[in-house]
């Protein structure tokens, strides 16, 4: 399933598509729902310390190092961001 | 032994520091050198080596925290040109 017809909210995941795309040099169209982050897209672990913190930037949120874990697709990454946004509003 | 789950945090504690400084140059600046310091550093396998460049980095890092605390006493009066492109 493509990333974009996921039922989460568009303004994360554009968000988190675009960070994808800048930090780890990927296309648009190779970002898919169940992507990951390392098997896909050949993320090194300082790749995900550098996305995370991109994510915590442009979203105004912290991710326990316990959460960071968790994300390794782009759709599980949605949904931690979603959560932590939820606990914060 | 440093461990690689303890130098992932302290990168990502080094990133999360420097987003406090107020100055965009600065800031930059710190997330550009602690990914640079880490990636240049990443195929080091000597322990005394591991040991040694992590020391430098928590040593690095005390100092973005207390240098951080002087630069948010006397925060840039206008923003940076390239904080209001990004806008």
């Amino acid at each position: 399933m493509q990333a974009r017809q996921m039922a989460h909210p568009e303004n994360i995941l554009d968000k988190l598509i675009k960070i994808t795309i800048e930090k780890l040099g990927v296309k648009e169209d190779e970002v898919k729902a169940n992507s990951s982050f390392v098997e896909d897209f050949g993320a090194d672990s300082l790749d995900t310390v550098q996305m995370v913190a991109a994510i915590e930037e442009a979203f105004g949120i912290e991710i326990e190092d316990e959460k960071v874990e968790s994300m390794v697709t782009v759709e599980k990454a949605v949904e931690v961001i979603e959560e932590l946004l939820k606990e914060k509003a | 032994m440093v461990d690689k789950s303890q130098v992932l945090s302290l990168c990502r504690s080094l990133l999360r520091a420097g987003r406090k400084y107020p100055d965009y140059n600065i800031r930059e600046y710190t997330k550009r050198r602690t990914l640079d310091g880490f990636r240049m550093n990443k195929n080091l396998t000597d322990p005394s080596k591991v040991e040694e460049a992590y020391a430098e980095g928590k040593s690095q890092l005390e100092v973005v925290e207390r240098v951080v605390k002087v630069y948010l006493a006397y925060p840039p009066k206008t923003k940076n040109i390239m904080e209001l492109k990004l806008q």
